[in-house]
């Protein structure tokens, strides 16, 4: 009675440990290959969920599913155009066949390491085999700017572009991981720049440029204000000689019909030429004489020939 | 029962006595403990049997298949944000700032027309899709760090300085919303961006100076064409003012001499009229008129006999003589 119960209570403690090495449960997250003395058994376990295996002799080995990081080395590479520029890339990648992953790189750090040596690779010889423009640009766009003309910033025509690049890397990369079972979804530039000792070079381009358009602007100014300078001059001289004209015309007009009136009148007859020139003559007199003035009359004259004599 | 037996004190004898009553209740609190759990306000739980995606739930109090099923709590509704070229020390009211130099690293870029900006920007995001943000990406959070500094860069790389530094800020901002959004959802992180906000975009400190020059030579141009406009504004009207009075002096003029000019006609010709009826008479009175009211106003009038030639001298003398006492 005593042995019966420690025996089946040890078979039940054999089942529990049985059980628990043989049932395994697979994540969202994971992929699972089943392996039996170090050697895969049938299909990778792609599906999350309640599994089983024989207990002890086969081994779960879990994988990522999910999309992982690749962070690239930060690499000093030459261009076309014999610029050394840093650059900084990265990738998403995938697990899609991990019984080909198991195979051929074992586990993550070693699909890294692949990965790592094929991009590498890949973004140096791309990026020697184009101008710098080529990785920094991604299109011909046009800049918009409101003074672009002045500033005279423009963009050089590229070929090929970042995005080109960035797509031919991945195609050409992808197509060296395609037996290691794994997929690269993605991959970009991080970041481009020039190396510490061009970067001061560049600082220095940046300034005189900067100088040549703030003269620009200066000049432009100065230009722009003598050219409203001169407007006004001319439209001074307008306005001012316009009216000089237009006065003189109309003080021309004036005389002319004042003229044509007093003509019409004192032209009438004979008579009336000798009337006009007879009170012109008085109103002279009467105008000119004053008392610094010294007549002398003779008795002859209209006015004083009664005092000769009564006639 | 064997246990009631021992010497024990009655009350924890009667509980003794009821152990499997404890026991049933003990496993019924556990079971409970581990099959209710809460979800907050601004979460929403992900639950998974046996590692596989079964159904997901909302916040409040909720049940779960204790030890089969699993729950990752995702908190969607929170925004979250990520800073680039900076970081936040200590927010408040005054809130502080730090730039490191990783975070310098971040923000000095190359433009298109190979110039170098410092851009600081902020991505402020959510995640929409919790299934997706737990279980398609490894370490999404560093992932999008990740994209947005790439996008940044491709968007800047496609412009000039002058642009990034000016006129683009607020197109920059929108293209790389975009940019970004298009990335995660070809990750399928599950993250959706609320807003890309651009910070203090800036040429790099070295040739800071440089470009401030530009912006003085743009003042100081504006400054002349205005000073130049103000000139033509002073001139020019007060031109145009005096130009209108010389016109009108003429106008004046014109006016002033034609009705003269009627005025002395009409009164010629009336006297005309007069005078034809009665030649002979009407000049002479003119004649006598006038001499009457000349003749006081002379000075001397002399009157001669004869043609007066004799008298000539003595009239001379006369006159010196006045002109002398004028003097004295």
């Amino acid at each position: 009675m005593k042995t019966k119960s420690i025996v089946i209570g040890i078979l039940v403690i054999i089942i529990l440990i049985g059980l628990n090495s043989s049932v395994f449960i697979v994540q969202e997250k994971d992929q699972v290959v089943i392996t039996q003395f170090g050697r895969p058994v049938g299909k990778a376990i792609v599906k999350p969920g309640m599994y089983f295996k024989l207990p002890f002799l086969q081994v779960a080995n879990y994988f990522e599913r999910r999309y992982m990081e690749w962070n690239g080395d930060p690499n000093q590479v030459p261009t076309k155009d014999k610029k050394f520029i840093f650059v900084d890339t990265y990738a998403r990648w995938q697990i899609t066949d991990p019984l080909q992953f198991f195979k051929r790189l074992t586990n993550e750090r070693g699909a890294q390491s692949r990965i790592d040596d094929i991009l590498d690779g890949e973004t140096r010889d791309f990026i020697a085999n184009n101008d710098i423009e080529e990785a920094v640009r991604t299109s011909n766009r046009i800049p918009e700017s409101s003074d672009t003309e002045i500033v005279g910033d423009s963009l050089a025509k590229i070929f090929v572009g970042r995005d080109k690049i960035q797509q031919m890397i991945l195609e050409s990369a992808n197509k060296q991981t395609a037996d290691l079972g794994i997929k690269i979804l993605d991959f970009r530039f991080k970041r481009i720049n020039y190396v510490q000792e061009v970067q001061d070079q560049v600082y220095e381009r940046m300034k005189s440029e900067r100088f040549r358009i703030a003269d620009k602007f200066r000049s432009e100014g100065q230009g722009e204000a003598s050219r409203i300078n001169g407007e006004k001059e001319r439209e001074l001289k307008n306005i001012q000689s316009l009216a000089f004209r237009d006065a003189e015309m109309i003080k021309g007009k004036a005389d002319a019909t004042a003229a044509s009136i007093y003509a019409k009148a004192y032209d009438q007859s004979s008579q009336s030429r000798s009337l006009y020139g007879f009170l012109k003559s008085m109103e002279t007199f009467e105008k000119t004489f004053d008392g610094k003035t010294s007549i002398f009359i003779s008795t002859d004259s209209e006015l004083y020939k009664y005092l000769k004599k009564m006639d | 029962m064997k246990i009631a037996n021992l010497n024990l004190p009655p009350s924890l004898g009667k509980i003794l006595e009821y152990w499997k009553l404890i026991v049933t209740l003990l496993l019924l609190v556990i079971i409970l403990w581990a099959s209710i759990f809460q979800i907050s306000t601004e979460e929403v739980g992900v639950i998974t049997r046996f590692g596989k995606y079964v159904r997901q739930v909302e916040p409040g109090l909720n049940f779960k298949i204790p030890f089969a099923e699993d729950v990752y709590k995702v908190p969607v509704e929170r925004q979250q944000k990520q800073e680039f070229g900076f970081r936040t020390v200590r927010a408040g009211i005054n809130t502080e700032y730090s730039e490191s130099s990783s975070a310098k690293d971040e923000s000095l870029m190359l433009t298109g027309d190979l110039n170098l900006a410092e851009v600081q920007w902020v991505v402020q995001y959510r995640i929409d899709d919790a299934y997706k943000n737990l279980f398609k990406v490894r370490n999404p959070q560093s992932t999008l760090r990740i994209i947005s500094e790439a996008a940044m860069r491709q968007i800047v790389g496609d412009r000039t300085v002058n642009e990034v530094l000016t006129v683009g800020r607020t197109e920059i901002g929108s293209k790389l919303q975009e940019l970004i959004q298009q990335i995660c959802r070809e990750y399928s992180m599950g993250i959706k961006i609320d807003q890309v906000v651009l910070q203090d975009v800036n040429p790099p400190e070295p040739v800071k100076a440089a470009f401030n020059a530009v912006n003085e030579a743009q003042q100081e141009k504006e400054t002349l064409i205005n000073r130049a406009k103000s000139e033509y504004n002073k001139v020019i009207p007060k031109a145009r003012g005096q130009a209108e009075e010389t016109i009108q002096q003429a106008e004046g003029y014109a006016t002033e001499r034609i009705n003269n000019a009627d005025g002395e006609a009409a009164r010629f010709t009336a006297l005309y009229n007069e005078f034809v009826k009665a030649p002979e008479v009407t000049k002479r009175r003119i004649y006598l008129e006038t001499m009457s009211k000349v003749i006081p106003e002379i000075g001397n009038v002399i009157i001669t006999d004869q043609k007066g030639n004799n008298v000539l001298p003595l009239l001379q003398m006369q006159m010196n003589k006045k002109t002398e006492n004028n003097e004295n």
